[in-house]
């Protein structure tokens, strides 16, 4: 490859862009057909990817090459042909990664805006290849990467030119695996924690159309993944499930938030009401949840891979629980209207963790959950969740194992360990640690105030 | 605090929610599912909720597992019995097409089951029956577990619940939907016994539905189109008609006779029918019994009975066809759906077109007549006698139809054919006979009137007059104008005289003048005088063909009081005119004669001048109604000519007591110049009245002289 540089070297820069793209062409070509397992490109030919496709400075001092905006478009568009032309997909994989795997160089800066002005690219000009790739990448990549990849979609698509939202709302039919990753990392960047980091509506409207369209979307890359423990740390998650809980957990307070802000402003520019958006998509989650009972027990794997963390829920749960604080602070509007927004809240955290737990996608017992939503403050429904469906030794009523994986530990299991205190009567947020909740009745006609109140 | 308090809870929340937000509504229920997943109420509100949202695929899968995981729950099975009821009505709201759409998101198996049961929980017969033929219609393979039983439980229901007529609503279901399901699947093994028994259930309510009478309401609303005779079920215009206990659209049963003709071509199949391969048509089933029939003496034992029964089952049916066909064209106002706008009834009646011929050739009929008339005395042994030349003379009857007015005439004379074809085989073999007495005696055909007028017709063709005139005394009973029936036409009254005329032509042909006269005078005094003089042409094409025929020709008449009161003097012109031209000297009948030859004149002429001459023969002669009755230019002519020298000075005493009157002028001077004088008179008023309505003339005469024309006859 030595003398490869040594040609490339008085080229033009976009001339010697093209020649070392064609020569990696051949060069993984051959790799892929020695049969060498696992085909690994040298660190010779990464240097002179660094070199003359990304323009990296090889060395302190030595000049830059720079490519004018024409020829680094030319170049994408070459780029583009290259990987729609080549019809074996590992060659595909291999070229892709010897171009945009990050080598944790001062070279990634450079790769990282060349992946996504050319994702970008592929996106507005339907190169499905190009998409796959890029979804794999999502797939190995460091999060932080990958949301900086996902940002770039959603700054071109959604922010920076208006109507161009239909063109991204196409990866759905174009590759569901990148659409698929492309919303996990989105849900990952956008985290409702400041008015920044809320997803635009645009981009959620279509991710709602996108998940009610077709739900196993979300559970595409989970599904084409052979086995969990290859996952790479800190890449991003499987599916997007953790990060859609959040959202539409998050999204009453935070919407609230924004909509007090844009009527001090007194701008209301008739945006469509992101409710109902949020309403649809929680119901979507729900049943996302719901189709993996079977999914897992086809793979395997049921009871041992948790699709939402135990960590992201903790997280999310004292996420919320400071929300809720603030929101108790400074109520700027009325305070039924807070207190709605703060039960819709918990309604949907309550549903999305009993529907987790009972579809195998949370791991944990009742009480692990009481530990973490013990900040929380009252809600009916989560209080029933955390305690767990009333069970009677001779009821018909008898839940079946299939609805209920962690029958072994929840509630009966779980319970019968505890202690039975006296009844708790306090109905505001709990600060007691779990131990202190009393214990679950079994029996009829005990009385039992943390049950709803019907 | 419960677990059902908890459900309460979970449910009251989602319908709190439901108006506002669906979306959240459902989460509240998927949640409530996890916890409670064996609590019905909480499925129930996620089913109810996309139900009443009409989300097909959501609302079936949700009631798929309600009927999976609680199958107990009356809810579910009232829900079911909903969407079964759906199924069944034919209705096009958009309701009903939501629940049937939902029941097709099912699967087979589950929509199998589903029917089952509720064909289980359902009490009422009908409904019960209607139920499970929906699951044999889906499925196929239901059909030899269920088919049988479901067309027996029918047949049983019909039996117990003591219907009239055969035409109910079990046995439509029987006949129409569970009999083809169940002897096209070949899967099922049906004895012949019972394949047999069902082909009569089906037969019988065919041609119950065919034949079945018209609505007191829809009888005079039929349409304006003729009608072909080929399908007589199908129900036109406004008429409607409703099988108890079935609605209108499910009461109607298309093609009749080719719904019948497909179950004989299966049955047959499946019955091993000799020389079956697929019956074409009705005419083809009754060539190849007719085959059959001449190897069925050789046969013996179960092949013979086995080969009677085709015989009979296809004879039979082929019988009632074609005597309906025939009827429905003689007397359409009989059934329902066959048009009787255009034609009103016909009268088979002996044929009198040569009623103007000289009367040698007649003698020999005359004889003929008088001989039987003797041995006719009402005994058994006569009967028979009668029976056999009748027989005889059955042979190559024509009969006769004016072909304007029937515009179907060739294919009524043909159905007229082969029904008489069909019963003759059936009567060919006593093995025969009994099976097929058997099958009208199950079926009760005594009572089927229609059936009778074929009867009726098919002996009067055959020549058994006396049988006939009792066939027709029976009928009549049974057939008098009913009140309320009175149609402003006159058209019952005009049936009811069909029986009668029909009777007059029956004692006409068997000698019985008399009675003919009596009959048909009957029949005269009903009818209103004529106002217009007869159109001519009416009859002539049918004379023109008959002219070279023996006098033993049959025709069908229009019973309308055109037609009949010309074919009524034709009949008294026929009674008298062997008596007229006897030898010894009759002047009253030779008068009537006279009176009725001015009809269809110049018909008549040569038995005017044969009447011409007997009276110069005579040389005198008597008839005081003369001058009453003959208007007739020609023979005002010559009867004025008779008294002539040149003439000869025939004596004739044609003025009312003229005889008295000769006898007083004896006394007197001059008495032929004043007996000349009123004669003179007399013809010249008689010539100023030529122009008057002829038939008129003639009506008055037959209730006028009622008393006399009968008087006058033995």
């Amino acid at each position: 490859m030595g003398d490869i540089r040594q040609s490339l070297l008085p080229r033009d820069v976009l001339s010697a862009a093209k020649e070392l793209l064609y020569h990696l062409d051949i060069y993984i070509c051959n790799l892929v057909q020695s049969g060498r397992q696992p085909p690994q490109v040298d660190s010779k030919t990464l240097e002179l990817v660094e070199e003359f496709i990304l323009h990296a400075p090889k060395d302190r001092g030595a000049p830059v090459r720079k490519m004018s905006a024409l020829q680094e478009l030319q170049l994408l568009e070459i780029m583009c042909s290259c990987f729609q032309e080549q019809s074996r997909d590992t060659v595909r994989q291999l070229m892709f990664s010897a171009l945009f795997s990050l080598q944790g160089n001062q070279a990634d800066e450079s790769r990282m805006v060349l992946l996504g002005k050319l994702v970008s690219m592929a996106v507005a000009m339907g190169r499905v290849p190009i998409l796959e790739c890029a979804a794999s990448w999502l797939q190995r990549t460091h999060r932080v990467y990958c949301v900086r990849l996902a940002q770039v979609l959603v700054d071109d698509y959604c922010s920076m030119v208006p109507g161009s939202v239909p063109t991204l709302q196409n990866i759905h039919s174009m590759s569901p695996r990148f659409c698929c990753q492309f919303i996990t990392a989105v849900t990952t960047l956008y985290d409702l924690s400041s008015e920044e980091l809320t997803p635009p509506l645009e981009l959620l409207q279509m991710i709602v159309s996108w998940i009610q369209d077709d739900p196993r979307l979300v559970l595409i890359t989970f599904l084409n993944t052979p086995l969990s423990g290859s996952q790479p740390i800190s890449s991003l998650d499987v599916t997007p499930l953790g990060g859609l809980v959040r959202w539409c957990v998050k999204a009453p307070l935070a919407y609230k938030r924004d909509k007090k802000q844009a009527l001090t402003d007194g701008s209301s520019d008739g945006e469509p009401d992101p409710r109902p958006l949020f309403s649809a998509l929680h119901l979507s989650v729900l049943q996302v949840f719901m189709l993996l009972p079977n999914i897992l027990n086809e793979k395997g794997l049921f009871g041992l891979l948790p699709l939402l963390q135990m960590e992201s829920v903790a997280a999310l749960t004292s996420d919320l629980s400071r929300l809720l604080d603030q929101a108790d602070k400074h109520t700027h509007t009325s305070q039924a209207d807070a207190q709605a927004s703060s039960q819709l809240a918990l309604d949907r955290l309550a549903q999305a963790l009993q529907v987790a737990m009972a579809s195998g996608a949370l791991l944990c017992s009742r009480e692990d959950l009481r530990a973490i939503c013990s900040r929380l403050p009252h809600n009916n429904l989560l209080q029933l969740v955390l305690s767990g469906p009333v069970m009677y030794y001779n009821n018909i009523h008898t839940p079946p194992l299939a609805y209920s994986p962690h029958a072994a530990h929840s509630p009966i299991a779980s319970h019968a360990t505890l202690p039975a205190h006296a009844p708790h009567t306090s109905l505001g947020p709990h600060p007691a640690p779990h131990a202190q909740y009393p214990a679950q009745p079994f029996m009829t006609g005990m009385p039992f105030p943390f049950r709803p109140s019907h | 605090m419960s677990a059902q308090k908890d459900c309460e809870f979970l449910v009251k929340r989602a319908r709190e929610l439901v108006s506002e937000d669906p979306c959240a509504a459902k989460a509240w229920l998927i949640t409530a599912r996890t916890l409670y997943p064996t609590d019905f109420s909480i499925q129930y509100e996620m089913y109810n909720i996309e139900r009443n949202a009409e989300k097909t695929a959501s609302a079936g899968r949700l009631l798929y597992d309600m009927f999976i995981n609680f199958p107990d729950q009356p809810i579910v099975w009232r829900e079911i019995s909903v969407i079964t009821a759906a199924l069944r009505s034919d209705s096009q709201d958009k309701h009903a097409q939501f629940l049937r759409g939902l029941f097709e998101t099912l699967p087979g198996r589950v929509q199998c089951e589903m029917l089952l049961k509720a064909t289980e929980q359902c009490f009422n017969t009908l409904e019960k029956a209607e139920m499970l033929l929906l699951l044999l219609k889906r499925f196929p393979e239901s059909v030899v577990q269920h088919g049988v039983n479901l067309g027996e439980t029918l047949l049983e229901a019909e039996a117990s619940e003591s219907v009239e007529t055969p035409v109910n609503c079990f046995r439509k279901l029987f006949v129409c939907d569970v009999l083809p399901l169940v002897i096209n699947n070949m899967d099922m093994r049906l004895p012949t016994s019972l394949m047999q028994k069902y082909i009569l259930k089906a037969a019988e309510f065919y041609i119950g539905y065919v034949t079945r009478g018209p609505s007191p309401d829809g009888q005079l609303q039929g349409t304006q189109d003729s009608g072909t005779l080929k399908s007589p079920g199908i129900s036109r215009g406004s008429q409607r008609y409703v099988i108890d206990g079935l609605s209108e659209k499910s009461s109607v049963v298309a093609e009749p006779w080719e719904r019948l003709l497909d179950i004989v071509t299966v049955v047959g199949a499946r019955c091993e029918w000799q020389g079956d391969k697929g019956q074409r048509s009705y005419v083809d089933m009754l060539l190849r019994v007719k085959e059959l029939c001449r190897y069925l003496p050789g046969l013996e034992g179960e092949t013979r009975s086995h080969c009677c029964s085709q015989v009979v089952i296809c004879a039979a049916l082929v019988l009632f066809r074609s005597a309906f066909l025939y009827v429905s064209a003689v007397q359409p106002a009989l059934f329902q759906g066959v048009s009787s706008m255009n034609s009103g009834p016909w009268i088979l009646v002996e044929d009198l077109s040569s009623v103007y011929r000289d009367l040698e050739m007649d003698r020999g009929a005359l004889k003929h007549a008088h001989k039987k008339r003797k041995l006719a005395d009402g005994r058994e042994k006569t009967m028979s006698s009668d029976d056999e030349e009748g027989l005889g003379k059955g042979r190559g009857r024509h009969v006769l139809v004016n072909k304007m007015e029937m515009p179907s005439w060739s294919e009524t004379l043909e159905s007229f054919r082969t029904a008489r074809e069909s019963w003759d085989l059936l009567h060919s073999h006593d093995g025969l006979e009994v099976e097929f007495k058997k099958i009208c005696a199950v079926w009760k055909t005594d009572s089927w009137l229609w059936f009778r007028i074929f009867l009726t017709d098919m002996i009067i063709y055959q020549g058994q007059y006396r049988k006939a005139l009792s066939s027709l005394h029976q009928m009549a009973a049974v057939q008098q104008p009913q009140p309320g029936q009175q149609s402003p036409s006159g058209q019952a009254g005009l049936e009811h005289h069909r029986a009668l005329i029909q009777q007059a032509s029956c004692h006409y042909a068997l000698g019985e003048y008399r009675m003919a006269c009596e009959k048909l005078l009957d029949v005269v005094s009903g009818l209103l005088p004529p106002t217009q003089e007869p159109i001519k042409s009416t009859d002539d094409q049918g004379r023109m063909k008959t002219k070279t025929r023996k006098g033993n020709d049959l025709r069908l008449l229009p019973c309308t009081s055109k037609a009949v009161l010309p074919f009524c003097l034709q009949l008294m012109l026929a009674c008298f005119k062997l008596r007229a031209f006897a030898d010894n000297r009759d002047d009253l009948s030779l008068g009537h004669v006279v009176v009725l030859l001015q009809h269809d004149w110049p018909q008549g002429e040569m038995l005017f001048l044969k009447a011409v001459d007997k009276i110069c023969q005579q040389g005198s002669f008597q008839y005081e109604n003369f001058f009453n009755y003959v208007t007739n230019i020609d023979m005002l002519e010559e009867f004025a000519y008779l008294r002539t020298p040149e003439g000869g000075r025939i004596q004739l005493e044609l003025l009312p007591n003229q005889g008295m009157l000769i006898k007083h002028h004896t006394v007197t001077r001059g008495i032929t110049k004043g007996v000349k004088e009123d004669f003179r008179l007399a013809m010249e008023r008689q010539v100023s009245r030529c122009g008057e309505n002829l038939l008129n003339v003639l009506h008055r005469f037959c209730i006028n002289e009622k008393i006399i024309i009968i008087q006058s006859l033995p």
